[in-house]
C-alpha cells in the first residue's frame, strides 16, 4: 500500500510512472465493478419500485376498471371523491386510529422498557413474552378475535353468560369495535418498541444515572433529565416507523369489523383495497394510495422536525 | 445500578410485569389450550379451556382432512427459500458496493434505493397488481397485455416482486462498513478476485447478519397475507400458509368431516399458524433483537 499511495502525494515526477496507471486502473476497478453489480439491480428496482409509484399517481387521474379498455382522463375527480361521504369519515378514522395506537403504544412500550431495564429476575422471559405477539400473523389473530367477540358462543359472551350477564353484540357498536381494533393493534405492536427502547436504555452509561442519584435526583427527575434526552434518537425512530405502521392497519379492520358499523371503523387501507379489488375502481383506489403516501410523508417529516426543534 | 432495591419495590415491579405478561400471553395460551379439547368441553369451561381428557383430534383433522394444508406449507417453504436466496444475494452485493467500493455516484445510487422506504406499501400494490395482470404474453395475454389475466392467480405473482429488499441492503451496507479492509487487501495480494473475496472472505463473516435476514424473511413469509390475497386469492393451489389457514378459520375453505360450530378447531388452526414463528423466536432470540435494532441503533 505504501508504494502505491505515498509517491503520488509527495512527488509529481513519480506520477508519470506505471504506479499512477495502476492507481487509476484500481480506481476504475471500483466503478466498473460497482456498476456491473448495480445496473441489473437498479433496472429491477426501477421496474418494480419506481414505475409503480409513478403509475399510481398517473392512474389516480383516470377512471379505469383495471381490466380492459383504456383509462379515461378525469383530472382531479377521484381526489374530489375524498371530500364526499364516506371518505372524510374514513380519513378521520384512519387518523384517529393512528394517533391513538401510536401514542398509547409508545408510552406503554417506554414504561415497560423502563421496568425491564431494572435488574429483575426473569427479565429475558418477560421481554420474550412482550415480543411474541409481534411474531403472530395479523390475519390469523384478527380472525381469532372474531371467535372471542362472536355474539353467540363467543369466548367473551360465554364468560358473561357464566356470570349471569346478558350477552353483548360487539359488532353493532362503533365504540366497541374501535376499542377492539385499538387493543388488538397495540397487543401486536408494542413488542418491537419495547425491544428498541430497552436496547437504547441499556446503552446509557450507568455512571450517569449514579452521578445524578448522588446529586439527589429522584426517580422522576432522572427519567426527565437523563433518560428521555438520551433516548431521543430512539424515540424519533420509534415514532417515525410507528406512524407508518399505525396508518396502515388493515387486517384488524378487514377481518374483525369489516369497517362497520356504517363505516365507523373503516380506514384508508381497507377502502383502497375495496375500491380496487372489489369495486374495480382503480382511479379512486390509486388516488387514496397517493393521499396515504402524502399524509405519511408529511407526518414523518413533522415528527422529525419537531423533535429536532426541541433539541435546539 | 448497584444499589439493591427495597423489597416492596421489587415485589411491585414483578407484580406489574407478571400482570402485563399474563395479558399479553392470554390469547395465545387460551388458544393452545382450547386446541386440545372438544367443543362440548369448550362450552363447559368459559374462563379457560380445560378438559379431563386432552385430545389431538383437532390437529389430526387439520393435518389429514384439510386437503391443501401440506401444499400450503410446501408453497410457503418454496417462497422462503426463494426470498432468502435472492434478496440475500442482492443485499450482499449491494452491501459490498456501497460499503466497500469508492466510485462516483455511490451516495446518489444509495439514496435512490433508500427512497422507496418512504413510500408506504399500498402505493406499490395496486399498480403492481395491474402490471402483473397486464404482463405481455403471460397467462393468455397478447403482446399489449390484453385478453388474459397475466400472472394473476399464478406463481410468478408471488415470486417476482420483492427481490430487491432495501431494508436488507441497508443492513448489509452497515455490516460491511464495520469490517476492516485488511482482510480484502490480504486476499487481493494473494491474487483473489472479487467473486472469491465475496464468497470466501466476506460470506463467512456475514453469517450472523444473514441469519437475521433468514429469520425475518421466514416469519414475514409464513405470516404473509395481504399480497397473496390481492394477487392469488382465486387459486388455492398456490396459496401460502397464512392465507390458507385464515380462510379455513373464516370457514370459506371446506374441511372434510368438519361441520357446524367447532371453536376448538379454529383455535387449533390459529395455534398451528402461530407456533412455528414462536419456536423460531425462542431458538434464535438473539437474531431477532439484532434485527429489530438493525436500524434504530446502528442507523
Amino acid at each position: 500500500m505504501k508504494t502505491r499511495s505515498a509517491p503520488s502525494v509527495t512527488s509529481p515526477i513519480k506520477l508519470a510512472t506505471p504506479n499512477r496507471w495502476a492507481r487509476t486502473r484500481y480506481r476504475h476497478r471500483h466503478a466498473i465493478e460497482a456498476w456491473i453489480i448495480l445496473i441489473p439491480i437498479l433496472i429491477y428496482y426501477i421496474i418494480f419500485a419506481v414505475i409503480p409509484v409513478i403509475a399510481n399517481v398517473a392512474i389516480s387521474f383516470t377512471r379505469w376498471n383495471g381490466i380492459n379498455a383504456a383509462p379515461v382522463w378525469v383530472g382531479l375527480q377521484n381526489y374530489a371523491r375524498y371530500l364526499q361521504p364516506p371518505y372524510p369519515l374514513i380519513l378521520l378514522n384512519t387518523a384517529f386510529f393512528a394517533v391513538t395506537i401510536l401514542l398509547v403504544q409508545t408510552v406503554l412500550a417506554f414504561f415497560i422498557a423502563l421496568l425491564l431495564n431494572e435488574k429483575l429476575f426473569g427479565r429475558g422471559a418477560y421481554r420474550a413474552l412482550w415480543y411474541i405477539p409481534t411474531l403472530t400473523s395479523a390475519a390469523i389473530m384478527a380472525q381469532l378475535v372474531t371467535v372471542f367477540i362472536a355474539p353467540y358462543g363467543g369466548v367473551v359472551n360465554n364468560i358473561l353468560q357464566s356470570l349471569g350477564r346478558p350477552p353483548v353484540i360487539f359488532t353493532i357498536s362503533g365504540s366497541w369495535m374501535r376499542t377492539v381494533i385499538i387493543v388488538f393493534s397495540i397487543w401486536r405492536g408494542v413488542g418491537g418498541p419495547v425491544v428498541l427502547f430497552l436496547a437504547a436504555l441499556q446503552s446509557i452509561n450507568p455512571e450517569v444515572q449514579e452521578a445524578a442519584m448522588v446529586d439527589g435526583a429522584g426517580g422522576w427527575a432522572r427519567i426527565r433529565t437523563i433518560t428521555l434526552p438520551l433516548l431521543r434518537p430512539m424515540l424519533v425512530f420509534v415514532l417515525v416507523t410507528g406512524i407508518i405502521g399505525a396508518f396502515q392497519i388493515f387486517e384488524a379492520v378487514q377481518l374483525i369489523s369489516k369497517g362497520g358499523p356504517f363505516n365507523q371503523t373503516n380506514v384508508m387501507l381497507t377502502q383502497i383495497y375495496n375500491d380496487a379489488f372489489v369495486n374495480a375502481n382503480f382511479g379512486v383506489a390509486t388516488a387514496g394510495a397517493t393521499i396515504m403516501g402524502l399524509i405519511l410523508l408529511v407526518s414523518s417529516y413533522t415528527v422529525l422536525r419537531s423533535m429536532r426543534e426541541e433539541e435546539g | 445500578m448497584n444499589i439493591r432495591k427495597p423489597r416492596w419495590l421489587r415485589v411491585s415491579l414483578h407484580t406489574i410485569l407478571i400482570l402485563g405478561s399474563i395479558i399479553m400471553a392470554y390469547p395465545l395460551i387460551f388458544g393452545a389450550a382450547a386446541s386440545l379439547i372438544t367443543q362440548a368441553d369448550f362450552i363447559r369451561s368459559p374462563w379457560f379451556p380445560t378438559s379431563t381428557a386432552a385430545t389431538l383430534l383437532n390437529y389430526r383433522t387439520l393435518f389429514f382432512s384439510a386437503d391443501k394444508f401440506p401444499l400450503w406449507v410446501f408453497n410457503t417453504l418454496v417462497r422462503i427459500v426463494w426470498f432468502v436466496v435472492l434478496p440475500a444475494t442482492v443485499a450482499v452485493l449491494c452491501g459490498y458496493v456501497f460499503g466497500r467500493l469508492r466510485f462516483r455516484g455511490r451516495e446518489a445510487a444509495f439514496m435512490f434505493l433508500l427512497g422507496s422506504m418512504l413510500v408506504p406499501g399500498i402505493v406499490y400494490q395496486v399498480p403492481l397488481f395491474v402490471m402483473l395482470a397486464r404482463w405481455p404474453l403471460a397467462g393468455g395475454n397478447n403482446l399489449l397485455g390484453q385478453g388474459g389475466s397475466g400472472f394473476i392467480n399464478r406463481w410468478p405473482a408471488l415470486l417476482i416482486p420483492g427481490i430487491v429488499n432495501v431494508y436488507y441492503i441497508f443492513l448489509l451496507r452497515q455490516t460491511f462498513t464495520t469490517i476492516p479492509a485488511d482482510y480484502e487487501e490480504a486476499a487481493r495480494l494473494d491474487g483473489a478476485n472479487t467473486f472469491q473475496i465475496l464468497t470466501r472472505v466476506y460470506l463467512p463473516m456475514l453469517v450472523p447478519v444473514l441469519m437475521v435476514l433468514v429469520i425475518f424473511q421466514s416469519v414475514n413469509l409464513w405470516n404473509d397475507y395481504l399480497w397473496p390475497l390481492i394477487t392469488v386469492s382465486a387459486n388455492s393451489s398456490v396459496w401460502p400458509i397464512g392465507l390458507g389457514l385464515q380462510r379455513i378459520m373464516a370457514g370459506s375453505v371446506p374441511v372434510r368431516g368438519m361441520q357446524g360450530f367447532n371453536q376448538p378447531f379454529i383455535f387449533t388452526v390459529a395455534t398451528v399458524a402461530t407456533l412455528p414463528t414462536v419456536l423460531l423466536f425462542l431458538f434464535f432470540q438473539r437474531y431477532f433483537v439484532e434485527g429489530v435494532q438493525g436500524f434504530g441503533v446502528k442507523g
